[in-house]
């Protein structure tokens, strides 16, 4: 715990994280796939013969460009950073290893950031004033750009859930960055770059359809029909490759990330399945589903295809990317780093150590926990700060995965043999595939025991049945 | 040119078709969904209301039928409800499906049923329509009511209790009802059995019929557009054909509707709780379900006001005329021009909501 707490009740401060990053995926990855849309359709358009379609089908290029640079321009950025200041306070350790192993990816990444904003505001401010082929240019520059920003923050991600073994075999060391090809083009490197540009593409033709429903079909009903026909068109890539790509990625992801999908598959039955099989089948669900909508109330009424249809695509569309962004962290558990760095943001060699010398042995950020200094930590306040340090990443008292639900009829004899059963981390243990185990010494255990215990059951509530049966 | 067009080839006649077409007139019937159009204008979007809750009604049937196959109402109620949920392959999923469906199907039929009355959509040729949508949404919260007891687990048992003491208060026969829909002085088994046959033989029996006759009128009288449409010339009116526009759009609703209850059904799956057992004291924080926490709670509030049985009788009586006002809107706001009489509906009708919504912010304030 080298790093101070950053508590967020009732929603938990990976909530946050997540919150922000599902709205800045589904805007950056418009960013990219909108990068590779526009280009397209000023082609489309140039090469029109009809000159009525070729200037209407420009005009309204000019007004999705105006949307594109708003969206991606403002809520991108702003959201991108605020992923930055997220994970900085919620996962500083995790951050920390990030940022050692992949300083240049980031620095070339903000380059290409750049290249990205600058010509978006070029392509948008150049429109009837430069040549057209030079602003057709532009256009494939952004695209380049935007599209390497993928290409780089791709490796990144991937490398959180399958860092490699070159990479696991100098972690440690103080040598990781000289294994940064490796540990970059991991093994989901590239089924992920595969899938994630096919959203892209995807959410390309679903943000087209927001500004093609505003077309007025009375007026111009020739070209709010070729626009919001050719903009479903963007969905197929995705709705064909997605099956094939998702049994490479599954194919991928190490052995034991195989078998907690498999069991969930198995279980399904039963209905005893997963968190993270139940947001796999959500985005199968919404998926066919936002193919369904899109066909009926799109590709075949494209004249009547108002804004509040294209919302719904849109909210479906979020729905499905919420969901695969939460299955992709859930399937990292019980890391946050694979087979290195568990979710609570203790390295895995570490545990024996910590094991040996307690939890908050070297966490110069709680006061008086060592129990020196004439600032005597209180066992209570020290299961406090235990709690936050190696459970408060996922859990929250009352809210999210709230532990005084989870633990609720339980006494504190029974709250310590849970505990020790995490500490213990048997390999058979339900627990063992998705919770990291507890480190710490016997006193942590018993310094938890009794907080989790305080909260359960606070002195002078009734007495959990368990106990009073046991009593008996 | 023309040579083109006289040599066109002409649609090749498909033999099965023409087979069911000269039997069932299948074509007589997409004429006429052809020629039949609903109108286009801002508030359109209410019109679907209607088909998502007949949708969520259908799915409610199949997995309502799934379910029978294993329910055992009775005395081993509870355990059938445990098999099918936990032993059952995909039980638990089905199980969900029917709960999730009942009380989205209860969510549509409200916002349709309001959706039809700020459009004021009730009136002439209309009456029927809306008479029969509320006997269909009275029907509906019975199939609530009876069904919400079946698992027999605490909460339900519990909740029928509170449920229970609603008929019981009406003066006078109110007790002998409530003895007769219990089967006995208290909720067990024999309540179960009798609210089991409500729920699958005499509900549907009743509610079938009234929804063919409900779609039936919508199908004569077509979907009435709001006063403001309606007073536009006839050029200034937009419209799209029933078939295949309408419909079309109504399946994607259909999609949506089966994708959000997919979602909620696999993602957060209905709940069993322990068994239910008469001789334990209710568990905190028991109340009714969502759609009857606002009459419950005016009661309760009525309750506070004036206590004891005169509370009791001016709740019932204040709530049954309020009922009766909102039924016979037909007969009262019927002229096509907007006046006095339209302005009160549509007062009426913003109390309506507002009522409804803070006395059950206020339920669940009071019960969490």
């Amino acid at each position: 715990m080298n790093y101070p707490f950053w508590d967020i009740p009732i929603l938990g401060s990976g909530w946050v994280i997540g919150l922000i990053a599902i709205f800045h995926v589904m805007i950056s990855q418009f960013a990219v796939g909108g990068g590779l849309y526009l280009p397209l359709a000023e082609k489309k358009a140039l090469a029109m013969s009809d000159a009525k379609m070729h200037d209407a089908w420009l005009a309204q290029l000019v007004n999705h460009s105006r949307f594109f640079l708003i969206l991606t321009g403002v809520f991108g950025t702003i959201s991108g950073v605020g992923i930055w200041f997220a994970i900085g306070l919620t996962h500083p350790e995790a951050t920390s290893t990030l940022i050692h192993n992949f300083v240049f990816g980031w620095a070339i990444e903000w380059v290409f950031f750049v290249v990205e904003l600058t010509t978006a505001a070029v392509y948008y401010y150049t429109w009837n004033k430069i040549d057209a082929k030079l602003h057709l240019a532009v256009g494939w520059v952004y695209a380049g750009a935007s599209l390497c920003t993928l290409v780089i923050i791709n490796g990144i991600l991937t490398f959180m859930l399958t860092p490699g073994d070159t990479w696991i075999s100098v972690a440690g060391t103080g040598h990781e960055a000289s294994k940064f090809w490796n540990a970059f083009f991991n093994p989901t490197y590239w089924p992920s770059l595969c899938l994630r540009t096919c959203v892209c593409a995807s959410l390309a033709g679903i943000w087209a359809l927001i500004t093609a429903s505003r077309i007025d079909g009375d007026k111009q009903p020739a070209l709010k029909s070729s626009l919001v026909k050719w903009s479903v068109k963007w969905l197929v890539p995705s709705f064909v490759l997605m099956p094939f790509l998702m049994i490479w990625y599954y194919m991928m992801v190490p052995a034991s990330q195989q078998a907690l999908l498999a069991l969930g598959i198995d279980t399904i039955g039963s209905g005893t399945f997963s968190v993270v099989t139940r947001m796999a089948l959500v985005i199968i669900v919404t998926s066919a589903t936002i193919v369904g909508v899109a066909y009926y109330l799109a590709y075949r009424n494209p004249v009547e295809f108002n804004l509040s249809h294209a919302l719904a695509v849109l909210m479906l569309a979020l729905m499905a990317t919420g969901a695969g962004e939460y299955s992709r962290e859930m399937l990292r558990k019980p890391y946050v780093i694979g087979r290195w760095m568990y979710s609570n943001g203790v390295r895995v060699p570490y545990v024996a150590r910590i094991n040996q010398e307690g939890y908050l042995s070297r966490s110069n950020w709680v006061w008086g926990s060592t129990g020196t200094g004439g600032n005597s930590a209180s066992s209570y306040s020290r299961g406090e700060a235990i709690f936050r340090g190696e459970c408060g990443s996922c859990h929250t008292l009352n809210g999210y995965r709230p532990l005084t639900q989870l633990l609720e009829g339980r006494d504190r004899a029974n709250i310590g043999s849970f505990i020790s059963m995490l500490h213990d981390y048997k390999a058979d243990s339900p627990y063992h595939k998705f919770m990291p185990p507890m480190v710490g010494t016997k006193q942590d255990v018993d310094d938890l025991t009794g907080f989790l215990n305080a909260q359960v059951n606070p002195p002078g509530a009734q007495k959990p049945v368990q106990t009073a049966m046991a009593q008996k | 040119m023309s040579t083109n067009t006289i040599s066109k080839p002409v649609a090749k006649a498909n033999p099965l078709y023409d087979w069911v077409d000269e039997r069932l007139g299948v074509s007589e019937m997409m004429a006429f969904a052809r020629h039949k159009t609903v109108p286009v204008h801002a508030q359109s979007f209410w019109y679907y209301w209607g088909g998502i809750s007949l949708f969520l009604f259908l799915v409610q049937c199949f997995t309502g039928v799934l379910l029978l196959v294993y329910y055992r109402p009775g005395a081993e109620a509870y355990e059938s409800v445990r098999q099918i949920t936990f032993v059952m392959h995909f039980g638990w999923l089905i199980r969900s499906a029917h709960a999730w469906s009942a009380n989205l199907m209860i969510f549509s039929v409200l916002v349709h049923m309001f959706s039809v009355y700020f459009m004021k959509a009730y009136r002439k040729p209309r009456e029927f329509g809306w008479l029969s949508g509320m006997a269909l949404l009275g029907i509906a919260s019975v199939f609530g009511f009876s069904g919400y007891l079946l698992p027999m687990d605490e909460l339900s048992y519990f909740a029928t209790k509170v449920g229970l003491e609603i008929p019981s208060a009406i003066p006078w026969i109110g007790p002998a009802i409530a003895t007769m829909l219990r089967g006995g002085p208290e909720v067990g088994e024999f309540t179960v059995q009798r609210f089991f046959a409500l729920h699958v033989v005499v509900l549907p029996a009743l509610f079938i019929p009234l929804l063919a006759f409900h779609l039936w009128l919508v199908q004569r009288h077509g979907n009435a557009a709001p006063p403001s449409i309606e007073a536009l010339p006839a050029s200034q009116r937009k419209s799209m054909p029933f078939f295949p526009n309408f419909i079309r759009k109504d399946l994607a609703m259909w999609l949506i509707s089966l994708n959000v209850l997919a979602l909620l059904a696999s993602v957060f799956p209905w709940a069993l709780g322990k068994q239910a057992d008469s001789l334990v004291p209710a568990p905190a924080g028991i109340h009714p379900e969502w759609y009857f926490m606002s009459p419950f709670e005016m009661l309760k509030l009525l309750g506070n006001i004036l206590p004891g049985e005169a509370g009791e009788i001016a709740g019932l009586l204040l709530f049954t005329l309020g009922i009766a006002l909102w039924i016979l809107i037909p007969f009262y706001d019927t002229a096509k021009e907007s006046g006095q009489r339209a302005r009160a509906a549509h007062y009426f009708g913003l109390l309506a909501v507002v009522l409804l919504l803070s006395t059950t912010v206020i339920g669940y304030w009071a019960t969490r």
